[in-house]
């Protein structure tokens, strides 16, 4: 097929991802600046015969994912950052019953009901699990359209492959902006695998009828459960680990920056390479799991680290954690919606470099 | 005689990114203060005298937001 580029908002070619992806299920509940998403899946789920719900609320959203999940179908739901806090609860037992979800968070500034500007306010609760209990999800941090509408097509076959749910964290700026976009192909859902471990089929699939629960009042038979998904996390901090350098080899101080701060911190380093500063960038794509061993063996070749983010400082603390002592972490970050300008960036990074 | 220009800006469809605030060689716009209805601080002829009608920021609209006329 010849290859397909369009011009998309974010938002827009999220859904198209998902759509091409196979998704079958789609629930949402509107809030900016993620409205296009769940407008376009109105249009385009329903132009394939395919569910698209708006729910009364998040929560009922994220149960209903859970529900066409444990079907063995591909669900996915989008909301804004005070939308996915909602979610949490929802989140929480999706991981309990080892269900695969794709979850899209296009972020708005915070806390509480904020502002509707981008932000990475977020990296915490998307990191660290984000609801009770012992579990994570899968985060990946597209860096504009393009990243977008891949990272969300690729999200739903991880997802599945490891039945551990998908975050997709991007912002409010990913989410809005307009690019040119090359759109992936698309998957006949009726072509896609039916699970072992779904409901349903049981009779024709020839198995005893499955119960999809997060329930277990055994401890010994949780903790077996939790060791059991914990060992699986060791697999995917092997196998799923993605991170992007630029320029990170000759350089003295490295910018460690994921979504729309590393576009910036891209610009500020052309910037510095043209004044002839030797900076680099180190972009993690996927937030959990966190590269912490390259980032250790970067700063055991004597790096520095300058973070930036569209935040207080959270992801800074993963990379203090990974270069333990080794090196100096240095941060910038601008929030409440404020997105740093590369002039500002290279202003940074210049101070710190003593030019 | 220099050329007169007028900007017209759709509110509703106006998203705030200021790509045409930056773009304007004579800064006829500036973003508004009062949000649209998505919340959006959308963009506002706060000089529109100084329109020459260049139709930079009409060009750079991703969201096809902005009309502009010759005076």
């Amino acid at each position: 097929m010849a290859e397909e580029i369009r011009l998309m908002k974010g938002n827009e070619a999220i859904g198209e991802a998902a759509v091409r992806a196979g998704c079958r299920a789609y629930f949402g509940y509107p809030i900016t600046p993620q409205n296009e998403l769940t407008a376009y899946m109105a249009k385009h789920m329903l132009a394939k015969g395919r569910i698209f719900i708006q729910a009364e609320s998040e929560v009922a959203a994220i149960n209903m994912v859970y529900g066409a999940s444990s079907t063995g179908a591909r669900a996915m739901t989008s909301s804004s950052s005070p939308g996915v806090s909602l979610k949490q609860e929802g989140i929480s037992y999706l991981c309990g019953a080892d269900l695969p979800a794709v979850i899209v968070n296009v972020a708005r500034s915070g806390p509480g009901l904020g502002g509707i500007s981008p932000s990475q306010g977020d990296y915490f609760q998307a990191t660290r699990g984000g609801g009770h209990g012992d579990y994570y999800t899968i985060v990946l941090a597209p860096k504009g359209v393009q990243d977008a509408s891949d990272l969300t097509y690729e999200a739903f076959s991880i997802s599945e492959k490891w039945r551990v749910p998908v975050l997709v964290l991007a912002d409010g700026l990913i989410g809005q902006m307009m690019e040119g976009v090359v759109l992936p192909e698309p998957i006949d859902p009726a072509t896609l695998p039916r699970w072992q471990w779904a409901v349903g089929h049981s009779v024709e699939m020839g198995r005893p009828y499955n119960h999809v629960s997060s329930i277990n009042l055994v401890p010994d038979e949780l903790e077996a459960a939790n060791r059991k998904r914990f060992a699986r996390y060791g697999q995917i901090k092997k196998e799923l680990l993605r991170y992007e350098e630029i320029e990170v080899e000759d350089a003295d101080v490295v910018f460690v920056a994921y979504g729309t701060s590393a576009r910036v911190s891209h610009g500020a380093l052309e910037m510095a390479r043209a004044k002839g500063m030797k900076v680099g960038l180190f972009r993690p794509v996927t937030l959990w799991p966190f590269p912490y061993a390259r980032l250790l063996e970067l700063a055991e070749k004597g790096k520095r680290f300058l973070c930036v983010e569209m935040s207080m400082g959270q992801m800074v603390e993963d990379v203090r954690l990974a270069v333990n002592g080794k090196a100096p972490v240095y941060f910038y970050g601008r929030c409440g919606g404020n997105i740093p300008s590369q002039e500002e960036v290279f202003a940074e990074v210049a101070r710190l470099m003593g030019k | 005689m220099a050329i007169k220009g007028s900007v017209e800006i759709d509110r509703e469809r106006c998203k705030g990114c200021q790509l045409c605030i930056r773009a304007c060689p004579t800064k006829v716009l500036g973003a508004d203060t009062e949000p649209n209805s998505w919340g959006y601080f959308p963009a506002k002829a706060i000089a529109a005298d100084k329109c020459i009608a260049c139709g930079n920021c009409f060009a750079v609209c991703p969201d096809v937001a902005i009309t502009v006329y010759k005076l």
